[in-house]
C-alpha cells in the first residue's frame, strides 16, 4: 500500500532506502513505522536507532521469511477489510484501520498477531542494540520527606528481590543535606552533584531527574548553568504554570463540547503550548515534546504528582533510556470533595478550599508506583541485567538495593553505610572517578563489576 | 446548622427523585400483571477490580463487609471470568444480556442482543418501573435495552444516572443571583458542573439542558446543601454515594423486581493513585453491605430478594499487564473476577470452585424471575434455587 507520509532528513532517507520492504509489509505495520518516522525530530536517539535497526533487519530477511512472519497480521487485515480504507496519511489510516478492527471484533486478534510479529524479530534487534558489554545503568528512587513511611511495609512489593542495607545517616536531617550527601554535592550548597555531572557523558539526556516537588532541581539552582553541568529534569511543581495552561485549554474544549474521545485526543495533540523558560533544567525541543506527551497521554499525570513521576520515568526508560535516572516521589494533596470528578479544572479563589496533604495515601501510592518503575525498567532490554536499583526514603536508616544481574534477595548482614558510601557505590557502579570523596563503595553491591 | 454530607445527599436525592422520577415513567404503559414474587438486585463493582485486591485472601482487607459478613450468608464463586472486551459498557452489556458485546466503548450504541430487562418486562407484561439500571458511569444511558424490533424501548429498563441528574439540579440551583453567599457564583457553578460532569476515562459528554426548574425555596436549600457538601474537606469524593441514595429511593417508591446498580468510583484507578483505588473498593464494599441492610428493612424485599455482587471486570496485572490503573490489556487479571450471591434461594456459607462466567448472570436472573431467556452464551447457575 502506498502512503503519503511527510518525512524529512534521515527519516525520509530511511523510508526511501527501505521502500520496497515497507511496501511489502502489512498495511497496518507499514503505517505504524511511517508514523514513527514522521516523529523523527522528537524521537530520542535510542528510538531512532531502533527504527534504523528494524528496517535494516526487515530488509535483510528473505521475502519468504518476511511473508511468514507477517502472515497472521495480513490475514486479520483481510478479514477486517483494511484494504478498503482510503485514507493515505499514515496516522489517518491507522485510526480508520483501528476503527474497522474494532467494528469487526478483530482488534484483540490483530494486536496478538502484531505482538507475535515483533516477538520474532525483537531478539535479533535487542542483541544488536543492547550488547552484553553496554554501559551499566543506575536507577535511584527516593521517597521524599513527608510521606508517611510505614517501616513494616516499606518496599513490600519487592518480596524476594535485592538486599536491605542499613544506613548510618549520621544525624543528617532535612532533605537538602540528605540529597547532597547522596549525590556527591558540596555541603555548602554551591556545587552541583558530582554523580550527575562528572560521571556522565556530555549529553544532558544521559541523566534524568524526575520529581514531584523540586528538591532535586534546587541542587542545581546555585550551580553552573551550562548544559554540560545540568541533567534533564522534570519537576511536577515547577511545571505548574504549564500544567495550568494545558488544563485551561482542555477544560475550555470540554465546555464547548467534543465529538468523541478521538476528537478530544486530536485536539490535545494540536495544542501549541510550551513550558515557560526555566521550568526545565534542559529545555531542548525534544524535551518539550516529551513533557507534553507525558502530560497529555498519561492518565492522571496532569492531576497527581506521583503519577506524573511514575509515568514520566517509565516513558524516559522506554524512550530516552538514560544511563542514570533519579526519581523523587512526594506527598500528594487529598482530593477535594467531588474533585475526583473534576478532570481538567483548576481550583479558583472563590472555592476557599485549602489543600490538605495525604501523607498516608501517598505512601500507599508510591509503594506501587516505584515498583512499576522497576518492573518497566526490567522489561526494557537497555536496563535488564545491567542496572543497579537503589530505593531510599529520606530520614529512613535503610535502603533497598537490587542488582538486576543478581536480583535474588540476599540476607544483608552488612554494616551500616553512610550516605557518602552510597554515593561512592553509585559512582563505582558507573565507573566514574571517586577522587577526593570520603565514601567507600559497598562492596557486595559493586563486586564483580 | 451545618448540613452533614449525608444530609446533603439525602436532600439531593429527594429533590431529584421528586423532580425526575415521574418523567422516567414515559415509557409505554403496559397493562401490568401481577409482580413476580421474587426480586433480583445485581450490583457491580464497576470500573473493575483485581482478584488480588479483593477476593484473594490478601485482598479481604479491602472488602471487609463482603468477606466477613455477606459471604458467610451466601454463596461465593471465587473463580469467575469475564470474557469479551474489557471496556466498561461492553462488559456490563455482557452481564445484562448474557452475550459478549462489541459496541461503542463510550456508550453511544445500545447492546445488540436483548437485555434481561426487556425480556423480563415483555414476558410478564410489566410496566417500566419494574426494571431499573442505576449507574454512576455516565456512559450507561443506553444500558437499559437493545434496539431490537421485538424488544427495544417499549420494554427497556429505566436508566438513572444520578451524577447527570445532579448536574442538572446544580445548574438550575445556582443559575440565579439569589441563594447562598458565594463570592464568585459563576466560578462556583462552573466548578460544580465540571465536578459532576466527568468520568475518569471518557470525554465529550455534555450536560442536558434542564427541562424544569426548581422552586426558589427548594433551589436555595439544595444549593446550600451542595455548597456545604462541596466545602466539607472531610467529605469523600463519591458519585457512588449518590447512586446508593437514589437506589434506595427507587426501592422505597417502586419496589422494582429487577435492579442493576453500577458503582463506579473504583475507576479512579485511572489516575494512578493506588490508595484512592483501594478507598473506592472499600467504599463499594460498604455500600453493598448497606444496600443489603436496606433490603432487609423493606417488607417488599426481605426474604424474597436475591442479591448478586460481581465485578464488572478485572484490571491489568502488575507483571503481565499494565498495572491496576488500566484494564485494556486483556490479560488474565483483566478477566479473573468473582461472584457473591445471597438471599432468597441461595445456600448459606457455601463456596463453589466451579468456574463460572459473568455471562451466566443474565440467564440466572431469568431463572429466578421466571422468564424465558433468549439464546445467549451464558448458562444459569444451578447452585441457586429457582
Amino acid at each position: 500500500m502506498q502512503f503519503n507520509a511527510t518525512l524529512i532528513g534521515d527519516a525520509a532517507m530511511l523510508a526511501r532506502t527501505h521502500g520496497e520492504t515497507l511496501s511489502h509489509l502489512p498495511a497496518t505495520v507499514h503505517a505504524f513505522i511511517l508514523v514513527e518516522l514522521q516523529k523523527w525530530p522528537t524521537l530520542f536517539q535510542p528510538e531512532q536507532r531502533y527504527q534504523r535497526a528494524l528496517l535494516k533487519h526487515l530488509s535483510h530477511l528473505p521475502k519468504s521469511s518476511l511473508d511468514s512472519a507477517t502472515a497472521g497480521v495480513s490475514r486479520i487485515e483481510g478479514q477486517a477489510g483494511v484494504n478498503k480504507v482510503t485514507d493515505r496519511h499514515p496516522a489517518g489510516f491507522q485510526d480508520a484501520a483501528q476503527a474497522l478492527l474494532r467494528q469487526r471484533g478483530l482488534q484483540v486478534a490483530w494486536r496478538s498477531e502484531v505482538d507475535g510479529f515483533f516477538r520474532t524479530i525483537d531478539p535479533a534487534l535487542e542483541a544488536q542494540l543492547y550488547p552484553a558489554d553496554a554501559p551499566r545503568r543506575l536507577v535511584v528512587q527516593i521517597y521524599g520527606s513527608g510521606i508517611a513511611v510505614q517501616r513494616d511495609k516499606l518496599w513490600s512489593r519487592f518480596k524476594g528481590a535485592g538486599v536491605r542495607v542499613p544506613l548510618d545517616l549520621g544525624g543528617t536531617k532535612g532533605t537538602d543535606p540528605f540529597l547532597r550527601q547522596l549525590l556527591g554535592a558540596q555541603e555548602d550548597g554551591g556545587g552541583t552533584p558530582a554523580l550527575l555531572t562528572t560521571a556522565l557523558a556530555p549529553s544532558p539526556l544521559d541523566a534524568w531527574l524526575i520529581e514531584a516537588h523540586e528538591a532535586l532541581h534546587s541542587l542545581f539552582d546555585a550551580g553552573p548553568t551550562t548544559s554540560r553541568a545540568a541533567p534533564t529534569g522534570l519537576s511536577y511543581d515547577r511545571l505548574r504554570p504549564y500544567r495550568d495552561e494545558l488544563t485551561r485549554a482542555l477544560n475550555s474544549k470540554i465546555q464547548s463540547g467534543v465529538e468523541s474521545p478521538q476528537a478530544f485526543a486530536a485536539y490535545a495533540r494540536s495544542l501549541q503550548i510550551a513550558p515557560p523558560a526555566g521550568a526545565l533544567l534542559y529545555s531542548a525541543d525534544i524535551l518539550v515534546a516529551f513533557v507534553r506527551d507525558v502530560l497529555l497521554t498519561g492518565n492522571g499525570t496532569l492531576l497527581m504528582n506521583n503519577t506524573f513521576v511514575e509515568w514520566a520515568a517509565v516513558q524516559a526508560i522506554k524512550r530516552a533510556q538514560p544511563r542514570v535516572l533519579i526519581t523523587r516521589f512526594g506527598v500528594r494533596d487529598k482530593l477535594r470533595p467531588f474533585s475526583s470528578m473534576v478532570m481538567f479544572s483548576q481550583p479558583r479563589p472563590s472555592d476557599h478550599l485549602p489543600s490538605v496533604q495525604d501523607p498516608a495515601g501517598s505512601f500507599v501510592d508510591v509503594e506501587q508506583l516505584s515498583y512499576y518503575v522497576w518492573l518497566n525498567a526490567e522489561k526494557t532490554p537497555a536496563y535488564r541485567g545491567k542496572t543497579l536499583y537503589l530505593f531510599l526514603a529520606e530520614g529512613v536508616d535503610e535502603m533497598l538495593a537490587i542488582r538486576s544481574d543478581r536480583p535474588a534477595a540476599t540476607a544483608s548482614g552488612l554494616p551500616p553505610a553512610r550516605l557518602p558510601d552510597v554515593y561512592a557505590t553509585m559512582a563505582r557502579w558507573l565507573d566514574s572517578p571517586l577522587a577526593g570523596h570520603a565514601g567507600q563503595p559497598i562492596e557486595p553491591l559493586v563486586s564483580g563489576t | 446548622m451545618k448540613l452533614q454530607r449525608r444530609d446533603a445527599l439525602r436532600i439531593m436525592a429527594a429533590c431529584m427523585a421528586d423532580w425526575w422520577l415521574p418523567r422516567q415513567l414515559f415509557a409505554q404503559r403496559i397493562s401490568a400483571r401481577k409482580k413476580p414474587e421474587r426480586r433480583v438486585i445485581v450490583v457491580t463493582f464497576g470500573g473493575g477490580v483485581r482478584y488480588e485486591d479483593t477476593m484473594a485472601p490478601e485482598g479481604w482487607v479491602n472488602i471487609p463487609h463482603l468477606a466477613s459478613e455477606l459471604v458467610p450468608q451466601g454463596l461465593v464463586y471465587p473463580v469467575a471470568r469475564h470474557e469479551g472486551l474489557t471496556g466498561h459498557f461492553n462488559s456490563t452489556g455482557a452481564l445484562v444480556t448474557g452475550t459478549r458485546q462489541n459496541v461503542d466503548a463510550y456508550g453511544s450504541e445500545a447492546p445488540v442482543t436483548a437485555t434481561i430487562f426487556e425480556q423480563f418486562r415483555k414476558e410478564h407484561a410489566l410496566p417500566p418501573e419494574e426494571a431499573w439500571v442505576i449507574a454512576t458511569n455516565k456512559s450507561f444511558g443506553l444500558m437499559g435495552g437493545s434496539k431490537l424490533r421485538a424488544f427495544g424501548d417499549p420494554y427497556s429498563a429505566n436508566v438513572l444516572l444520578p451524577k447527570q441528574l445532579l448536574i442538572k439540579t446544580i445548574k438550575s440551583a445556582v443559575s440565579t443571583t439569589s441563594g447562598p453567599g458565594v463570592e464568585d457564583r459563576r466560578a462556583l457553578a462552573e466548578r460544580m458542573m465540571l465536578a459532576l460532569d466527568e468520568g475518569y476515562e471518557g470525554f465529550g459528554w455534555r450536560v442536558f439542558e434542564s427541562e424544569r426548574t426548581l422552586g426558589p425555596e427548594l433551589r436555595a436549600s439544595l444549593a446550600k446543601s451542595l455548597l456545604d457538601y462541596f466545602n466539607d474537606p472531610a467529605a469523600p469524593t463519591s458519585g457512588d454515594e449518590l447512586t446508593f441514595f437514589m437506589t434506595k429511593e427507587i426501592m422505597n417508591r417502586f419496589a422494582p423486581s429487577l435492579l442493576v446498580v453500577n458503582f463506579w468510583d473504583i475507576d479512579i484507578a485511572h489516575y494512578g493513585a493506588f490508595s484512592l483505588y483501594l478507598d473506592a473498593v472499600r467504599r463499594t464494599d460498604r455500600l453493598v453491605h448497606e444496600l443489603w441492610q436496606h433490603v432487609q428493612s423493606l417488607p417488599a424485599y426481605r426474604d424474597r430478594t436475591t442479591l448478586m455482587v460481581v465485578p464488572e471486570m478485572g484490571r491489568d496485572s502488575d507483571v503481565a499487564g499494565n498495572g491496576f490503573a488500566n484494564h485494556r490489556s486483556g490479560d488474565e487479571s483483566c478477566r479473573r473476577v468473582w461472584l457473591v450471591a445471597l438471599g432468597a434461594g441461595v445456600p448459606k456459607g457455601v463456596g463453589s470452585q466451579r468456574p463460572i462466567r459473568t455471562l451466566d448472570v443474565a440467564p440466572t436472573v431469568a431463572e429466578i424471575l421466571g422468564f424465558k431467556m433468549m439464546e445467549c452464551e451464558g448458562r444459569p447457575l444451578p447452585e441457586l434455587a429457582f
